[in-house]
């Protein structure tokens, strides 16, 4: 691949919430040419449901993994006691059929259900991009009370972005360069 | 957005709280143990030491010093599996619900709740094990291929119990691990050493992005959608290691939700008690502020009533029923040697929780102290009384017999609060007790009610429109 | 395929099994009869049965705290005006009457569905059987069956139940059980291991006769009569016939108010192979 015009990544940290919020606002009508909210992260210290007004709707695909998991679990479960069940040779017992369907639904909705959830945990892990490699544009102020801000610029558009920043009250910035693979 | 425009009427938690202070006051519980602690430590270590006593003892001898005889083949083992079990329900059953409610009241106290949870399943997974005769072959409960054809018996009710239990300590453990990992994240922000590597490892990279939050959403959600059907299955399959016996007494089809609303009663008990603990001893009560407890001292008083109607529903369908040696077991309870305990249970159970029908009461957290403790004694002897007389009064009128439990079984159970006392000790020092993220929520979203409503009163006062009106209904919305 | 096999095959009997009350496809189906009216209460069956089976002699502590082995007891019962009538001594002729009670090797036994790792289990021959080595010591066959006949060993009996040399009157056919292990009656399975291999080793089928439970082989008035009930010439299937009990039902139906014959608990569906020769009053 050629290599494109460098990039870098600007974190602009922030005392309140809402003064980011009206950064990406700017971004959005298009006050720096050539960013995109798209190439916009926001970290914060809570959870803030409402920037999906902002940044728009992203792609969320946990409940995938749930549904996925969740169904393996119940078909699973059903042919692996099935097959238990016929497979066990000294089973006859008095009165009773050999494969229960009773009683097999009781394991078969735990199983649904455990499956369900170790699917959810790792949709969750996949989805969120954890368990990768730190990122050094962080702070710690933003586990405290801070919203950082981490847009991916060209080059040309660097000095916008900072004064965009200062127009809303940034309380640092901080730069890094990106390297390609 | 509609939660904000709710109005709360008690002020759960000050909205004056700066974020840092939540922060230090949190990560301040975790550090510095002090004499007290130890003390507490040391005091559990030798309970469980007990426990541990015990349990070696009967390894080597057999079932026989638990006084376990030909009628009574189970007893306190199972009762008080049955009884954590229960106290095990409460932490993520209510923080299941009440998150999917947006009872945000639920923020500064569903931690330790759900590590309540995990430590008493933990518990109460020690005593269907070592109460089998040969604790050595209790892998032979797993289903695993084996050359021989030999499976578990899958019709069995112990089964259920082991993928059950299975089930519900991953998806409790993974619940509370999931929502702490922002919390472990501060953690790792402000932390040296040993703990520093520990939260960095546990907080797997979470770095407060939105992308991270959105998943995190979702999977909460999810979870919680999951839990709560999982753990009311759990509890409605130990009342079928019961009600699908046919011994009298035990063979009562309203067991499960009887034994479902015993198991919230028991745990939101317990949820009181440790609550009065930690907000002293952890000196939180900023965070875990008396509307809350009355909050919860309300719900506590509700279940108890659900527990109560059950238990009636029970009496009067075996009464009129007339199934004779189910009726013979309830005139046993109330009038035979067992009176006292039943009674008692009675009492403890649908009678004191009146006294949270009292506001005085509800906020006054040294007299909930006891008052918690002695509903968790009633639900004690509630599972006490579901074991204990139908064994002594079975169909066969010959095997009629009233036992005590000798001193191993004494022994183990004693051990086994030890046990969680240890647990829930190492828990309190070592993940922070609160979630420090949403109390910051609850405070967020607090200001913001307060800024709204200050709007509003301006809006008020500019149109002359009445106080009712709710802030979506004005025309420009937001 | 063996397992699509055998699924079918049991599906299939278990269909019939419904259809047809009490049809079960047993090689034999080894039954009993109690004639309570013979029982003398002399509880030599009882004794005959400890040096059988390998029984395990508890003490007088033990036992009195229920931890006994008598996988056959004989209790005792009193009519209710004698109770507590110091004139009246434990004596039959006042009113006493004796009930030998072992497995009653249920059909559709409620210990078998409840066993976690299937130690509990019906053999071909209609038999009740516990697997000794499969066990883990769960109990809960015992808490299930209504009739309180399955005996745990909750110590290790064998250290010092025969002290030496009673270690040698000791039954070779039959193992000796270890703490946690739950044991109860097995019709003397070991005695109809050997009379069914040397019926085989001679080419024919089981006869009636050919071998007797220790129980019934000590009782002084031939109160116990064991045998096959598949088997239409055997003593028990006559005995069964002629009292008209019936396997796959709830209550015995008689057309004769003067014959006698009942299973115990019959109202419970567990459908015992052990017949009871009395009347059924009402009190």
């Amino acid at each position: 691949m050629a290599r494109k015009t460098p990039k870098k990544r600007l974190l602009g940290l922030f005392g309140d919430f809402d003064q980011a919020i009206n950064v990406i606002v700017d971004i959005r009508h298009y006050e720096v040419p050539g960013v995109s909210v798209d190439n916009i992260t926001i970290k914060s210290p809570i959870e803030h449901p409402e920037i999906e007004e902002i940044l728009g709707e992203r792609p969320c695909h946990v409940s995938k993994f749930s549904l996925s998991g969740a169904l393996f679990g119940l078909i699973f479960g059903a042919f692996f006691l099935a097959a238990a069940q016929a497979n066990f040779l000294i089973q006859p017992q008095g009165g009773k059929p050999v494969i229960t369907l009773t009683s097999n639904l009781v394991l078969m909705y735990e199983m649904m259900i455990l499956f369900g959830v170790l699917a959810t945990f790792v949709g969750f892990l996949v989805g969120s991009g954890l368990m990768h490699r730190r990122s050094i544009l962080d702070d710690q102020m933003i586990s405290l009370d801070q919203v950082g801000i981490v847009i991916e610029v060209e080059d040309e558009n660097i000095d916008p972005v900072r004064r965009l920043f200062k127009k809303h009250n940034v309380l640092e910035i901080r730069d890094r360069e990106i390297r390609e693979q | 957005m509609a939660e904000e425009t709710t109005t709360i009427a008690a002020k759960d938690i000050d909205e004056k709280i700066a974020w840092a202070k939540i922060n230090s006051d949190v990560l301040r519980s975790m550090e510095n143990p002090r004499m007290g602690y130890w003390l507490a430590i040391g005091v559990s270590i030798a309970m469980l030491m007990v426990g541990i006593y015990s349990e070696v003892y009967q390894y080597n001898t057999g079932m026989g010093p638990a006084n376990l005889n030909n009628p009574h083949m189970w007893d306190l083992y199972i009762s008080t599996f049955v009884f954590w079990i229960g106290m095990s329900h409460s932490g993520t059953l209510l923080s299941a619900i009440l998150h999917l409610f947006h009872a945000d009241w639920r923020k500064p106290i569903y931690r330790f709740a759900e590590a309540m949870t995990t430590f008493s399943l933990m518990t109460a997974l020690i005593f269907p094990i070592i109460h089998l005769g040969r604790v050595w072959n209790m892998h032979w409960v797993i289903p695993y291929y084996s050359d021989r054809g030999i499976w578990p018996n899958f019709r069995s009710p112990l089964v259920w119990d082991a993928f059950a239990i299975t089930a519900y300590l991953t998806a409790s453990v993974l619940f509370l691990y999931i929502g702490m990992i922002p919390d472990l994240a501060i953690c790792r922000d402000n932390a040296v050493g040993w703990r520093r590597r520990l939260y960095t490892f546990m907080s797997i990279g979470w770095r407060g992005d939105d992308r991270q939050w959105r998943n995190f959403r979702k999977t909460y959600l999810l979870m919680a959608c999951f839990l709560i059907p999982l753990a009311v299955s759990v509890h409605s399959i130990v009342a079928a290691d019961f009600a699908m016996a046919i011994m009298p007494g035990w063979h009562v089809t309203s067991f499960p939700p009887y034994f479902v609303a015993g198991a919230l009663y028991s745990g939101c008990a317990a949820i009181i008690t440790l609550f009065v603990l930690l907000r002293y001893f952890f000196k939180f009560e900023q965070y875990m502020t008396l509307p809350i407890l009355e909050k919860t001292c309300k719900l506590t008083f509700a279940i108890a009533m659900v527990w109560s109607y059950l238990n009636l529903i029970e009496f009067a369908s075996v009464w009129y029923g007339h199934d004779i040696p189910a009726k013979e077991v309830l005139i046993a309870k109330f009038s035979g040697p067992y009176s006292p305990f039943f009674l008692g249970m009675l009492f403890c159970g649908s009678v004191l929780p009146f006294t949270l029908a009292f506001k005085k009461i509800r906020r006054s957290p040294w007299l909930l102290l006891p008052i918690s403790i002695f509903l968790n004694v009633g639900m004690w002897l509630e599972r006490y009384m579901i074991v204990a007389p139908t064994l002594s009064l079975s169909h066969h009128p010959w095997t009629w017999d009233v036992m005590w439990p000798g001193w191993v079984e004494w022994g183990i159970v004693f051990g086994s609060f030890g046990w969680f006392g240890l647990l829930f000790l190492i828990f309190v020092k070592v993940f922070p007790s609160v979630s420090m993220y949403e109390v910051k929520e609850m405070v967020y979203h607090r200001r913001r009610v307060i800024f709204e409503d200050a709007e509003l009163r301006a809006h008020e006062v500019k149109t002359g429109a009445s106080g009712a009106q709710p802030l979506t209904s004005t025309p420009e919305g937001s | 395929m063996s397992l699509v096999r055998n699924f079918i095959e049991d599906w299939s009997r278990y269909r019939r099994s419904i259809n047809e009350g009490g049809f079960h496809e047993y090689e034999h189906m080894w039954g009993m009869v109690i004639d309570l009216d013979k029982c003398t209460g002399c509880n030599a069956c009882s004794v005959a049965c400890y040096a059988e089976n390998n029984l395990a002699v508890v003490g007088e502590e033990k036992f009195e705290s229920g931890q006994g082995m008598h996988w056959l007891r004989v209790e005792r019962y009193w009519d209710e005006p004698n109770i507590g009538n110091e004139r009246v001594r434990d004596t039959q002729e006042h009113g006493g009457s004796f009930m030998p009670m072992m497995c009653q090797q249920c059909n559709s036994a409620t210990c078998e569905p409840v066993c976690p790792v299937a130690a509990a289990y019906h053999t071909p021959d209609g038999l009740n059987a516990q697997i000794y080595n499969r066990c883990v010591g769960s109990r809960y066959c015992a808490n299930n069956c209504p009739y309180r006949l399955r005996y745990f060993n909750f110590y290790s009996y064998y250290e010092d139940s025969w002290p030496s040399p009673l270690d040698m009157q000791l039954n070779p056919d039959i193992t000796v059980r270890d703490k946690g292990v739950m044991e109860k009656c097995t019709f003397c399975v070991q005695r109809i291991r050997s009379a069914k291999n040397t019926a085989k080793m001679e080419n024919r089928e089981v006869a009636d006769g050919d071998f007797q439970t220790a129980c019934q082989q000590t009782c002084p008035t031939t109160a116990i009569v064991f045998g096959d009930l598949l088997d239409h010439d055997s003593e028990v299937h006559k005995l069964w016939h002629k009292f008209q009990t019936k396997l796959g039902t709830t209550k015995q139906k008689k057309d004769n108010p003067e014959l006698r014959g009942y299973r115990l608990y019959e109202q419970l569906n567990t459908e015992p192979s052990v017949t009871y020769l009395e009347r059924v009053r009402d009190v």
